[in-house]
């Protein structure tokens, strides 16, 4: 897999699901070279900006699309990495601001 | 005097804002310890995110600590250091 595919992919897929990749395609490409480092060695994609355990049931939760995408969208229009967000934010209708971390702190650390 | 600064970039190498993190402190000219948590073995990991919690008890990345360190510390140093008069 070619970042540049993932890319194709994962456009048609934030479609499907009403939300789009961030504008900014530079930083998104940085982000899928990430998800499939993190593939070639986790044998998953989890999340390039969390530390994964390595372990996958120990990861679920930060396998992209992470379980907090949907309510991240949802409260500030991104998701915690800026690679899914909503029309309105890429249309800068909303104020971009930096998402909290909502995964739960106990499973931080790897 | 013995009273100098020192930074450390705790950060992930998958991670772009933590490049971004590491391009404006290369820019700035500051020196700078770097270490990517996720390039470390599983132990060095477990370690280093222990004390990451110390810093920030969220354990995001990037984190940037910016110290002081004080090797006399004198009053006059330390209230230096703290501001205070």
């Amino acid at each position: 897999m070619t970042t540049d595919r993932l890319y194709e992919i994962l456009l048609k897929y934030a479609e499907s699901q009403g939300i789009q990749l961030n504008m900014d395609k530079e930083y998104v490409i940085e982000i899928l070279e990430g998800l499939l480092k993190n593939e070639s060695r986790y044998g998953y994609r989890s999340c390039p900006c969390r530390l994964a355990a390595g372990v996958k049931e120990k990861d679920k939760d930060i396998i992209c699309p992470c379980v907090y995408r949907d309510p991240d969208i949802k409260e500030y229009g991104s998701c915690y990495c800026r690679l899914y967000v909503s029309k309105e934010w890429n249309e800068e209708k909303i104020k971009h601001v930096k998402v909290p971390e909502r995964r739960p702190t106990d499973k931080q650390g790897g | 005097m013995g009273r100098m600064k020192k930074a450390r970039l705790y950060g992930l190498s998958t991670c772009p804002t933590c490049k971004r993190v590491k391009n404006l402190l290369d820019e700035l000219n500051i020196k700078y310890e770097l270490i990517e948590v996720d390039l470390l073995d599983s132990g060095e990991q477990w370690l280093t995110s222990k004390e990451v919690r110390r810093y920030n008890p969220a354990v995001t990345y990037p984190t940037l600590v910016i110290e002081e360190v004080i090797t006399e510390p004198d009053e006059e140093a330390i209230k230096e250091a703290l501001g205070i008069k």
